[in-house]
């Protein structure tokens, strides 16, 4: 990448900020979507019973945690991919 | 990627921006990519507890391992067929430069 002024890197900021708002909000409504399709499977009840309700916030903690650990994971490869310069973009 | 623009006069302000938001969007569908392919291979969908158990764990580490070397092989022979048949025109493996 060239190097950016500091102008310029404060617009890449700000768009990555406006995106990162926007991955998110991806990321809440895909998880909304998983856990509803998992757990919720009984219709005789208008609320949710108890078993759904601990299931979703299972799914939530668990979905969260591997997220994170992905994200780790993708750092370390990521780094390790730089350096061995073998990146498919050279 | 600047390699790309070695013969050129400086890029503007506009192109330095696009480029590396390019570059970052690229990452960055890749990791979700990633996330999603990887949760769907490795978490089953029975949510007994909220941590990952061990098998998980391990199985999410490998999952991205895989991944990224999936990566590099389909993007190497990518470039090799490109270059094959781009070769009387100079093509080199740049197309993937994007």
């Amino acid at each position: 990448m060239d190097s950016l002024t500091p102008a310029e890197q404060r617009e890449l900021n700000s768009r990555m900020e406006r995106k990162q708002m926007k991955e998110f909000m991806t990321m809440y409504s895909k998880l909304v979507q998983r856990c509803f399709d998992h757990c919720v499977n009984d219709f005789t009840t208008k609320s949710l019973i108890s078993r759904e309700e601990s299931c979703v916030m299972r799914c939530v903690d668990k979905y969260m945690r591997s997220n994170e650990r992905v994200g780790e994971r993708f750092q370390e490869q990521n780094a390790a991919m730089m350096q061995a310069g073998s990146m498919a973009g050279r | 990627m600047s390699f790309l623009f070695g013969q050129r006069p400086q890029p503007s302000s506009a192109e330095k921006i696009a480029a590396a938001e390019a570059e970052i969007e690229m990452v960055s569908n890749m990791f979700n990519q990633l996330v999603d392919t990887c949760t769907k291979k490795c978490i089953p969908p029975q949510y007994r507890e909220a941590d990952l158990n061990k098998g998980e764990s391990v199985c999410l580490d490998r999952c991205v391992a895989k991944f990224f070397e999936v990566n590099v092989k389909v993007s190497e022979k990518m470039q090799g067929e490109a270059a094959q048949k781009g070769g009387a025109q100079g093509g080199a493996g740049g197309m993937f430069g994007q």
